[in-house]
């Protein structure tokens, strides 16, 4: 019989699975193991030295972030509103600052091909990541090892990996264009045409694409077997069983790549600076490398403040957005089924 | 500023023990682009000169360090000047900033030993930065009133820091001492560092810009070397003809074209065509839209479109000065390129004077200074100090004998032209000192603004996308307002 979409059988009973039906009783297997606290339970004598012991523990960050970030974070929220170029004692300026960058035709330039990047190799990395997690999740001989070489660029530092892709993307004699030329193909002047150096900054990206695979890896080896189990005895295919399994019970891990990987390509600034430092034609000025120009180029301390905290703003918005999308796509377990 | 991860290549190509020319080789090899292998050398402790963009021109970069020990650290030790200002009576310490490459500070260590002795009371502690971290460190130095008693300074930053107060000025001094003779700097050279009448900074060094040529190049085709008959229409003739060949071989006639992107760009590109990009010395007015400038611009573009010169893509393979490697026949650099051409050319070349134009006969130079900063606490000493370092024997013992580069005093400039490292064509560099060069290149606080609006527009121009009409209009409308706070 079907699963009854109004709250149906449970799983492990149904012999055959509607597309809706699995989503819904995976929900329900998740939902299942939800058990709401009712009001803070009284701690024991060992549950209280632990909460000691993590408190000791956590203050070393605490102590560090409040003696060397807090304090540059609201000096810059103040700084924001003066203009001082650190040579000489800032002047308050109230919001001029930030009704400047109104006016900058280079905010919207660093914001547009900062988003751009942002979502150019974000969304190209999840997919990527994903695809080969899933790839380096099969029970084949010597796992290990394949496992083991797509992680392995991951631990390359930045500016080798510069030095890399310059040569990957020259124009001449770069890899991809080698590669293109066997086919009839002119390849394009990657780094140095305007069009083409965001693509190609994208591309690059998914170099790193191991360090996101590894936590989809991770994931997936905790999805549990008897969901697959159940779906096989539904009757679902390999499909099926990846839409309405996997990809649910994946989803919080989807989300995290989607939350940090965005937030790391908005603040991009190191391969930027050493590949193409902003051009051709600020093709490439992101927002990070023009906060550091203004700041270290120009000396104008108090607009590059404003754009930073220009920036957490946009990013909080944007992570806010994502969160609320979340609610339609990711999937907790512990949470009941929406 | 060196990034944490250039940092980590650097620190791990010189565990390697790589020199920095095997540095600049292995960078060229992977196709590293200038500006990466610029940052990676200042991580590793010496800023090479980027063509065109501004940076110390006297710190020989891309170079084979000279040993500190080619030189003898008493041969130039005599002739220092009387001093107007007393000793401390009580011991002092002052400390001295400086960019420079790690050999070339042994040599900075030589001169401060030899002061210390012949000023007990003087303890001088010299401060080492990489030239590509220098100006932040300072400036960060300046926010917390913490400044040196003396500091290094480049051409391109002087009028914003002196408009900032971050010096004292030094006509006092210089008025005291009978024997300064400010009449023997090359008068190029104080531009940078004179601001409402005063002197800011005592200069060390001022480059003019020359032709060096490939006289393997100029030999296979048969043509005769350039001289001083050669105008710029020659020099484009002998480019187009010098230029063969495709792919990695190819030979470019010349290696660099203006771009408005660079702060030097007017006296060698412009003004030989009667033409100017600001309004000297005040930078006051744009004026690369006017007719004369923008036929300047489209005269040289000529042989971007006939494939004289390297396109971007082609220099992302070289290190800087791409010259080097012998693909290209002439290029224009500052005297500061003598160090990486001589260490790394495997050819022969030489030096002429930059050609005439047709309407004026100019090049560029430039050059760097010293400055009693603001903080220093001990500002008898430092003057006593900077008047020593910067005599006719302190610059000929830094930079005279040991061919570094160009002395801002006339004075010093035999101990360069008889110095077994100067460049073959000296005498040329000091020519070129003495009649065409022009110190009318962009340094005024807004500098860096203009250039890093202009860069960008004229990228398209390279790129094809734009004309060059098209670009100088643009350009006009992004420099002008940037330049407006000048005209107050």
């Amino acid at each position: 019989m079907d699963v009854n979409e109004s709250g149906g059988a449970p799983l492990l009973q149904t012999p055959t699975l509607s597309a809706k039906g699995l989503c819904m009783a995976v929900q329900e297997s998740v939902g299942r193991a939800a058990a709401k606290p009712m009001g803070k339970p009284k701690l024991g004598k060992l549950a209280r030295r632990e909460e000691r012991e993590f408190y000791l523990f956590i203050s070393l960050w605490i102590i560090g972030f409040i003696a060397f970030d807090a304090g540059p974070i609201l000096a810059s929220f103040a700084i924001s509103f003066t203009n001082w170029s650190m040579m000489t004692p800032p002047n308050w300026t109230g919001l001029q600052n930030y009704q400047r960058l109104i006016a900058d035709p280079l905010f919207y330039t660093a914001m547009w091909n900062s988003l751009y990047f942002g979502i150019g190799s974000v969304g190209l990395g999840l997919i990527v990541s994903f695809l080969l997690a899933l790839l380096l999740n099969q029970k084949v001989l010597g796992i290990s090892v394949f496992r083991t070489i797509f992680y392995l660029p991951s631990v390359v530092s930045g500016i080798a990996v510069a030095i890399l892709w310059i040569m990957i993307l020259h124009q001449d004699f770069g890899l991809i264009n080698t590669v293109l030329s066997w086919f009839g193909i002119k390849g394009p002047g990657w780094l140095v045409q305007p069009q083409w150096a965001k693509p190609a900054l994208i591309l690059m990206s998914l170099w790193g694409a191991g360090g996101s695979m590894v936590i989809y890896l991770a994931g997936l080896q905790s999805v549990p077997q008897h969901l697959y189990e159940a779906a096989s005895i539904d009757g679902a295919g390999p499909w099926m069983k990846f839409w309405h399994v996997t990809v649910p019970m994946m989803s919080p891990v989807i989300f995290y790549n989607l939350i940090v990987g965005f937030i790391a390509s908005l603040q991009g600034f190191v391969l930027v600076l050493i590949m193409t430092n902003g051009g051709p034609a600020n093709a490439t000025l992101m927002f990070g490398l023009y906060i550091y120009r203004v700041a270290f180029q120009f000396f104008q301390m108090g607009y590059a403040s404003a754009l930073a905290w220009i920036l957490l703003v946009v990013i909080m918005a944007i992570t806010a957005l994502q969160f609320l999308g979340a609610k339609y796509w990711v999937f907790y377990e512990g949470e009941a089924a929406r | 500023m060196a990034t944490h991860h250039e940092e980590e290549l650097a620190h791990e190509l010189k565990q390697r023990g790589l020199s920095r020319r095997e540095i600049l080789q292995i960078g060229a090899r992977l196709g590293l682009s200038g500006a990466a292998i610029a940052t990676v050398l200042a991580a590793c402790g010496q800023a090479p000169q980027q063509p065109g963009t501004g940076a110390a021109p006297t710190i020989p970069p891309a170079t084979e360090p000279t040993p500190a020990s080619l030189y003898d650290p008493e041969e130039g030790n005599s002739g220092w000047p009387t001093n107007a200002v007393s000793d401390p009576t009580e011991r002092v310490e002052i400390s001295v900033a400086h960019a420079w490459d790690a050999v070339f500070f042994e040599r900075q260590k030589q001169f401060d030993a030899l002061f210390m002795q012949r000023h007990p009371n003087i303890v001088v502690k010299a401060e080492n930065t990489p030239f590509g971290e220098y100006r932040q460190k300072y400036v960060a130095q300046a926010a917390g009133n913490a400044l040196p008693d003396i500091m290094y300074c480049q051409f391109s930053w002087a009028q914003e820091f002196i408009k900032n107060g971050l010096f004292r000025p030094l006509d006092d001094y210089i008025a005291r001492e009978k024997d300064f003779n400010l009449q023997d700097f090359t008068p190029q050279s104080l531009v940078s560092y004179q601001r409402d009448g005063k002197l800011w900074g005592i200069p060390y060094d001022e480059g003019p810009a020359n032709l060096y040529y490939n006289k393997d190049i100029f030999d296979a085709a048969g043509i005769p070397y350039p001289d001083e008959t050669w105008d710029l229409e020659k020099l484009k003739e002998v480019a187009l003809k010098l230029t063969q060949g495709e792919g990695p071989n190819k030979i470019f006639g010349l290696g660099e074209l203006p771009t408005l992107g660079d702060s030097l760009v007017a006296p060698p590109y412009l003004m030989p065509f009667g033409a100017q990009y600001l309004r000297e010395p005040k930078e006051d007015e744009c004026l690369i839209n006017k007719p004369e400038a923008v036929a300047a611009l489209e005269w040289w573009q000529e042989l971007r479109d006939k494939g004289a010169v390297p396109s971007p893509a082609d220099l992302q393979n070289v290190a800087w000065p791409a010259f080097q490697f012998g693909k290209i026949a002439m290029t224009l650099q500052g005297s500061w390129a003598t160090p990486p051409i001589r260490a790394g050319a495997k050819f022969n070349w030489d030096i002429a004077m930059w050609p005439r134009g047709p309407k004026a006969h100019v090049t560029f130079s430039a050059g760097s200074a010293y400055m009693i900063t603001r903080d220093s606490k001990n500002p008898d000493a430092a003057w006593i100090y900077l008047n020593e370092y910067l005599s006719t024997a302190g610059q000929s013992y830094m930079w005279g004998i040991t061919g570094r580069g160009s002395p801002a005093r006339l004075s010093a400039w035999p101990s360069y032209l008889n110095s077994k490292f100067a460049p073959p064509g000296a005498k040329y560099v000091e020519q070129a000192m003495r009649t065409i060069a022009s110190h009318d290149i962009i340094d005024q606080p807004t500098g860096p603004q203009v250039t890093q609006a202009a860069g960008p527009i004229w990228d398209l121009v390279v790129a094809g996308q734009l004309s060059v009409k098209e670009a100088c209009d643009q350009v006009f409308a992004a420099v002008d307002p940037i330049i407006a706070v000048n005209r107050a």
